[in-house]
């Protein structure tokens, strides 16, 4: 044995042949790639099935062959496996399971130079970055249109073209998609991009992990919208699922069940790697006072998913297990308690809200102080408030649970955690005004966005008070005052953070600017129209229209049928900015290593990055936010001897 | 020297690598990995017992906690075999010392003390799953038979699940063992594995505790 190379390491010899990675030329069968996933899946899928049925033989269960279950958990278990086998995201460790040299510093899979590359098994976090915001974009217009679908329905009172269970459907599938597969995913793809770039890391910590997290996603959302086509309609008990219904309606929701588990592992696998990495791999002199408040953010946001996400993995076990092996979990006839399912949702889905905004946050600082050319106002106390964000969202769960009928003590301590998460939460808006306050503004694309998100940010986290008391509650809850509430907060809030971000780094990841008029447009177009379409919600929802049913009284018709125009006019403007994106991303002009001047480590380098991002590792000196402060400087790129020279 | 280094020293890193990252911790990337992939595991069972304690405590027929309640637990005519249960806590503790002694083996350089653990940590394992099977097949009830069957089942069939990844690591790392794999200054191989091992025992501990002696 000449070559003794352990994984994980981070050592190698690098000597003798050098083999032992490298792909043997083969046939087109055997390739890694959506040839070899596709009989790989249905090979999968076959033993899948023959593993059920053993199950269900071993287990003595009459009838042993109910064909919709079996099909269902071969389809939604196995298959998966067999597909990311066969596309190659299991290769390396195949390897080394085999007791094969490896090698840990392995790139053949490293890096783009043509499209095909982004559709492979690719462990560039660049590469990955777009993946995954692409595939999230694709998901948002998906899950946009069907909002489209339902707003015409909803346009009048009565049933016009839809039946019941159809709406259900649509909705459910519109909510789930947009949380699990644009809105949690989409923040890991820009930090993807931009957190190893920032902390002047040549890459993520674990590049083939990063890789299979990006694939666990289209699975996912494949999932979820291939639940149409499951005998009885898609899943229909809304993106929450509660049992026991979620476990008696008809198979569609296992496809909720199982879709969840994928976008949650590809979650968990992801914030495990911007952990690691962030702790481990940021450049010399980056202290954790001297990093952008995006790592803070993706930092603090990271440290939720590990520790929520696998609480709405339990859950969802506990469905499939109550529909699949007849447990009881939440079946009160058998001893179980149905409340159990809704606590430890919302344990998991309440800090979710927050992984779902607070890299949001981290862009939003990011922008305004660089358009504001100010340092930020209170950066150590922007970094406190993210922990602060961060213990408090464990503590909140059950204000989802007011009307539910838990214990009753339980609802004004939970009523005061959520209050007092209005506190970190101002904190980080007034820093965010301060830090504009006397900055010489730059209305751009990124900025108004970022204007956009706090005003309308501020209303949801407004009414977001307003639901969290107690009282008011009891009256509004399954209202549209909540649908309302979370459009604001999502749509309003995280949504316009991430079009700040993708314009932002839109010159970065593709080398190229966008067309700054059609930002503009887009920006007004979204602006003006999203609050057409949610702020009306807010009243029909007081004034007692329930959520999530089709038809409603027709009192609330005319208002109804604005909110469906408005939302038309919300639909079109996001075809405004595919189109600048698409066009700018092919023949926009050359932007330029650094068009906003900024000083975070991500903008010293070339757009796009070199391939292993820095050509030597750059020292930091200072903060990262030191606009107009003379002399300030972030970092120093190359030779610190030749310093001056470059920065 | 490593790869880099000497690349570095050359000037020849364009193509063939990155230059190496710094090191802002001291802690190792993959045991960091490895330990924040058992958070996440710890709260996946932290959902586990949560129903667990729903369908025992928490449910309103469970409310009344008094010596009867908790003593008819479980629901009569069943019973969990609490001493089986017990020597396989035992089986699962020792396998904990063989890892430890495998991996202390490996750093002095004995390669065979490396392999003993290993293979010896296995057959515990193996043993443990057994037992578990045969104790699933006497039990005297089903995943049908009501909340504490579901809380049983759930809370035991997880741990098992954890065994069974944990032993595929452990056969994966005595595979590589066997080839001539590791040494005093790279073991990482091993010790991995042996974190997420002595996780899954000390859970089975807890879920022992739980599940048959409270």
């Amino acid at each position: 044995m000449t070559t003794v190379a352990d994984h994980g390491t981070g050592h190698d010899t690098g000597h003798g042949p050098p083999g032992p990675y490298a792909p043997r030329p083969r046939g087109i069968l055997m390739r890694p790639g959506f040839v070899r996933a596709t009989w790989c899946a249905a090979a999968f899928f076959v033993v899948g099935m023959y593993i059920v049925v053993g199950l269900r033989w071993l287990a003595g269960w009459d009838p042993i062959y109910d064909w919709t279950i079996i099909t269902l958990v071969g389809a939604l278990t196995a298959a998966p496996i067999g597909f990311l086998l066969g596309l190659g995201a299991f290769d390396y460790w195949l390897y080394w399971i085999s007791g094969r040299p490896t090698l840990p510093e392995d790139h053949s899979g490293h890096g783009a130079t043509r499209w095909q590359d982004y559709f492979r098994v690719n462990t560039d976090h660049k590469v990955i970055g777009v993946q995954y915001t692409v595939t999230t974009f694709v998901f948002l217009l998906v899950g946009g249109l069907m909002a489209m679908i339902f707003r015409v329905e909803l346009a009048e009172p009565g049933l016009q073209f839809l039946d019941g269970e159809t709406f259900n459907g649509l909705v459910s599938v519109h909510a789930t998609l947009l949380i699990f597969t644009f809105m949690v995913p989409v923040f890991a793809g820009l930090g993807n991009y931009v957190i190893p770039l920032m902390i002047g890391a040549p890459d993520m910590a674990f590049p083939r992990l990063n890789a299979l997290s990006y694939w666990l996603l289209p699975i996912a959302g494949v999932m979820f919208l291939a639940s149409f086509l499951a005998p009885g309609g898609a899943f229909a008990a809304g993106w929450t699922a509660y049992a026991p219904l979620s476990s008696e309606l008809p198979v569609g929701s296992m496809f909720f069940n199982m879709g969840v588990q994928f976008a949650g592992a590809s979650s968990i696998l992801t914030a495990l790697n911007f952990l690691v990495t962030i702790i481990t791999m940021r450049a010399p002199g980056m202290t954790f006072w001297r990093m952008p408040l995006l790592v803070w953010a993706n930092f603090t946001t990271s440290l939720l998913v590990v520790l929520a996400t696998p609480f709405i993995a339990g859950s969802q076990f506990f469905v499939l297990f109550d529909r699949v092996m007849h447990t009881d979990f939440f079946v009160p006839e058998g001893g179980g308690y149905a409340l159990g399912y809704q606590h430890i949702f919302w344990f998991y889905s309440h800090p979710a809200v927050y992984i779902m905004i607070l890299p949001g946050f981290g862009i939003i600082s990011e922008v305004i102080s660089v358009f504001s050319r100010k340092p930020i106002f209170g950066y150590r106390l922007m970094a406190i408030s993210l922990i602060g964000i961060l213990v408090l969202g464990f503590s909140v769960w059950a204000h989802h649970l007011f009307v539910a009928g838990m214990a009753d003590w339980l609802r004004v301590p939970m009523m005061i955690t959520t209050l007092l998460i209005a506190v970190p939460t101002g904190v980080k808006v007034f820093s965010w005004l301060a830090t504009m306050w006397e900055g010489r503004i730059h209305l751009t694309t990124p900025m108004l966005f970022a204007l956009g998100f706090v005003s309308t940010f501020v209303i949801g986290g407004l009414s977001g008070i307003y639901l969290g008391s107690v009282p008011v509650d009891i009256h509004a809850s399954d209202t549209y005052f909540v649908v309302a509430h979370i459009h604001y907060v999502f749509f309003g809030g995280s949504l316009l953070t991430v079009f700040a971000g993708v314009y932002y780094w839109f010159p970065k990841m593709t080398g190229r600017m966008y067309d700054e008029r059609l930002g503009k447009l887009h920006f007004w177009l979204t602006f003006v129209t999203l609050n057409l379409t949610f702020f009306p919600m807010h009243w029909v929802g007081l004034r007692g229209m329930p959520r999530r049913v089709a038809d409603y009284a027709a009192e609330f018709g005319a208002v109804n049928m604005f909110v469906t125009i408005s939302s038309f006019a919300l639909g079109a403007s996001f075809f405004v900015f595919l189109y600048n994106m698409i066009v700018s991303w092919a023949r926009g002009p050359a932007a330029g290593a650094n068009p906003w001047r900024a000083m975070t480590l991500e903008w010293q380098v070339s757009s796009p990055p070199p391939i292993f991002n820095f050509d030597e590792v750059p020292t930091v000196v200072g903060g990262p936010y030191e606009y107009g402060v003379p002399g300030a400087r972030h970092a120093v790129l190359g030779d610190p001897l030749r310093e001056g020279v470059h920065a | 020297m490593t790869a880099h280094a000497e690349a570095a020293a050359h000037g020849h890193a364009e193509h063939h690598g990155p230059p190496p990252a710094n090191r802002s911790s001291r802690m190792e990337p993959s045991t960091l990995g490895m330990l924040l992939f058992i958070a996440s595991e710890a709260m996946l069972f932290g959902s586990f017992f949560a129903a667990y304690f729903f369908v025992r405590v928490v449910n309103p027929d469970a409310t009344i906690v008094t010596p009867e309640r908790w003593a008819t637990w479980p629901p009569e005519p069943y019973e969990f075999p609490v001493f089986v249960a017990g020597v396989n806590t035992a089986i699962l503790v020792t396998s904990s010392f063989t890892i430890h002694w495998a991996v202390q083996s490996i750093r002095r350089g004995n390669r065979r003390g490396l392999q003993a653990g290993l293979v010896a940590t296995i057959a515990l394992g193996l043993a443990f799953l057994l037992t578990q099977a045969i104790e699933y097949a006497h039990v005297g009830f089903n995943t049908t038979d009501g909340a504490f069957a579901s809380v049983f089942f759930g809370l035991t069939g997880l741990h098992g699940a954890h065994v069974a990844v944990g032993l595929s690591l452990l056969i994966f790392a005595a595979v590589r063992a066997f080839r001539g794999h590791y040494s005093p200054e790279h073991y990482h191989g091993v010790e991995i594995p042996g974190i997420y091992w002595h996780f899954v025992d000390v859970m089975w501990i807890v879920v022992y505790a739980t599940v048959y002696l409270l």
